[in-house]
């Protein structure tokens, strides 16, 4: 194992709602000469407890994607949400964000993410002793989380999709991005700002989100980025498609919100239907847009992955 | 998932209470019976489940089974334990219910009985609207039931269902008998036809006792069932319409189940018009998913899909 941790406990008092306390701690591995910053978040001991990975998406690094803690909304944090589920929560900061390396010159793509999940996943499973993972992706996050899967299957024990999309075929968000690929395609890394930030909010379907979470979620992510590297954005607009459902052998579950505007609905049937896996299921989330952690229908989300997650395994799984 | 306590708990051993009840339709002129368990008091936190049969049983053998030494074969003792007031009816011509009527009981005619039956639950529990399983033909008339009265359904659940019936191999091969079920408006059963149901799609999904209970409660119910839902599948399909079911919806698949194809489902899929919908496909299941060994998975699945939280928000 390649890394280090360094604890800060306790992240998440249980305060006055009288909820448990969630600790949270640092950790770090390497991908060569790249150094990548993991973030942990459990309650009591980890022992023996699921290890869930978080992957996060185009604009924003890990923690203010699943850690994003605001006054009086303890759901806010999807980690502390599923450290007190029971799970053994994880998150990193892809290569070119938050916390992680942003020294190489490259524009860190979808499978620089996987490359990233390849060294995250082998520390996580080193740290916990645990032979795989239950694995999170948003957006490009899980297009990341799909390669890495197609590229690791024996590390992924379930792989939850939300806001995918597959060949981009239909999606009205690509469209509109695809007018500045030139711009993505000459720089490395792209400027982000408050604004930009609320525009992932309001593109598809304004209201889905609460201005207080939009805002604290803007501060968040600013705290630790003022850019965000193109490769994904690149990627979805003129690679795609990136993965191949056939080759996701795990039970996946594909989320969609209703009016995301990443991928066409028939983009993402077409992509479930091609999964071979027949532990699957595709769940089209109401009132929800692309951010759905943070929106405001963001406790359906957060269900449908515990259900997922939390499954019975098969006892009959038919003749070899 | 904070305010829904998901992870799903073994069943508790609490007792739980089942009552009979008798409804009519047609002005009195067909009796339906009616079976209803809840733990402690019917007002369940989870709310009201009505679970609807198929083609070949009545409602107790498929939704309450007793398997010795198994506790959690009844499903309705287990939704009842997990906080819902669970019911389920005998479809006219089935069980305890008429059979008076010289009819075939087809899929229209279960959709008048969930009317009937749904009258009367309302009727004795308040006008709550109801999460509804339907499995098999029961989806069908499930299905149209909600096409007709989806103030009635709060959210619907359709287990190994079919379509438009294209890429169907069980149907395929019901056909052969179109002939002999369109002459009759009964067709009889006995434990051999009940064993094909857990052998025609892959055999080994269900365990020889759960079998044998099956067909035995089955079969001390009737010995033979109508023929109107068999025609209705093999002859007149589509008879339900994705566009006008409105309600929350989940589609069951079993991964080995004959009875419809896989494209034909993801078309209704596709085809439904709310936002707040679900297609689960279960592993190693075929067709009657309670009584399979994965069992569990079904159970977990209906769960999370009746106890999902509301939308806080639904667009302007």
């Amino acid at each position: 194992m390649t890394g280090s941790r360094s604890p800060v406990a306790p992240a998440a008092p249980g305060g006055a709602a009288g909820l448990p306390a969630v600790h949270g701690e640092a950790h770090w591995t390497r991908k060569g000469d790249v150094r990548l910053a993991l973030w942990r978040k459990y309650v009591g001991r980890p022992d023996g407890k699921r290890p869930l990975l978080f992957v996060h998406g185009s604009s924003m690094s890990s923690r203010p994607a699943f850690d994003l803690e605001i006054e009086g909304r303890p759901a806010s944090s999807v980690m502390n949400v599923f450290a007190r589920l029971g799970y053994d929560t994880w998150c990193v900061d892809m290569e070119g964000y938050g916390r992680s390396d942003k020294h190489r010159p490259i524009n860190c793509d979808v499978a620089t993410g996987a490359d990233d999940l390849a060294a995250a996943s082998a520390y996580i499973l080193a740290a916990t002793g645990a032979d795989r993972l239950l694995l999170y992706g948003g957006s490009s996050g899980a297009l990341r989380a799909a390669l890495f899967t197609e590229r690791h299957p024996e590390r992924v024990e379930r792989l939850a999709l939300l806001a995918l999309v597959w060949t981009g075929e239909g999606s009205p968000t690509l469209e509109q991005r695809r007018k500045k690929l030139p711009e993505y395609l000459a720089n490395t890394r792209r400027p982000i700002d408050r604004a930009f930030l609320r525009t992932i909010f309001e593109r598809d379907h304004p209201g889905t989100a609460d201005d207080r979470v939009i805002e604290a979620f803007a501060d968040a992510v600013l705290a630790y980025d003022d850019s965000v590297p193109t490769g994904t954005y690149v990627d979805m607009c003129a690679n795609l498609p990136l993965v191949d459902p056939a080759r996701i052998p795990v039970p996946t579950l594909v989320l969609r919100g209703q009016w995301d505007g990443i991928a066409s609905f028939e983009d993402v049937v077409a992509f479930f239907a091609r999964l071979p896996n027949p532990d699957k299921h595709l769940a089209v989330v109401p009132g929800v847009a692309h951010a759905s952690l943070h929106e405001r229908n963001g406790a359906i989300v957060r269900h449908l992955l515990h259900a997922f997650f939390d499954r019975p395994r098969p006892v009959y799984r038919g003749e070899p | 998932m904070t305010t829904h306590a998901r992870a799903f708990p073994a069943p508790s051993g609490a007792p739980v209470t089942g009552q009979e009840h008798w409804t009519t339709k047609k002005k009195g002129d067909v009796r339906l019976f009616l079976w209803n368990k809840y733990v402690g008091s019917p007002d369940a936190p989870l709310g009201r489940i009505l679970f609807v049969h198929g083609s070949s049983m009545g409602s107790q053998p498929t939704f309450d089974l007793k398997v010795p030494g198994r506790d959690d074969s009844s499903a309705m003792d287990v939704f009842a334990r997990l906080g819902y007031d669970t019911w389920c009816v005998d479809m006219e011509g089935y069980g305890r219910s008429d059979k008076h009527r010289p009819i075939n009981c087809d899929i229209a005619t279960g959709a008048d009985d969930l009317e009937a039956a749904t009258d009367y639950i309302f009727s004795v529990r308040g006008n709550t609207p109801l999460l509804v399983y339907g499995i098999s033909s029961g989806a069908l008339r499930a299905a149209l039931f909600a096409q007709r009265h989806p103030e009635r359904v709060k959210r619907l659940a359709l287990d190994a269902f079919v379509w438009t019936g294209e890429g169907s191999p069980t149907l395929e091969q019901r056909r052969k008998k179109l002939p002999e079920y369109q002459a009759k408006h009964r067709r009889p059963i006995d434990r051999d036809f009940v064993r094909s149901i857990f052998t025609r799609d892959h055999p080994g999904t269900a365990d020889d006792v759960v079998i044998e209970a099956f067909a035995d409660a089955i079969l001390a119910l009737d010995d033979s069932v109508p023929t109107g839902t068999y025609v209705d599948m093999c002859a007149n399909l589509p008879v339900v319409d994705p566009e006008k079911i409105l309600v929350p919806t989940i589609i069951m698949r079993g991964q080995y189940d004959g009875i419809a194809g896989f494209d034909d489902l993801v078309r209704f899929f596709t085809k439904l018009p709310n936002p707040d919908k679900q297609f689960a496909v279960m592993p190693g299941i075929a067709h009657a998913s309670f009584h399979q060994k994965n069992y569990a998975i079904v159970y977990h699945i209906l769960h999370g899909f009746f106890s999902q939280p509301d939308p806080i928000y639904r667009g302007h």
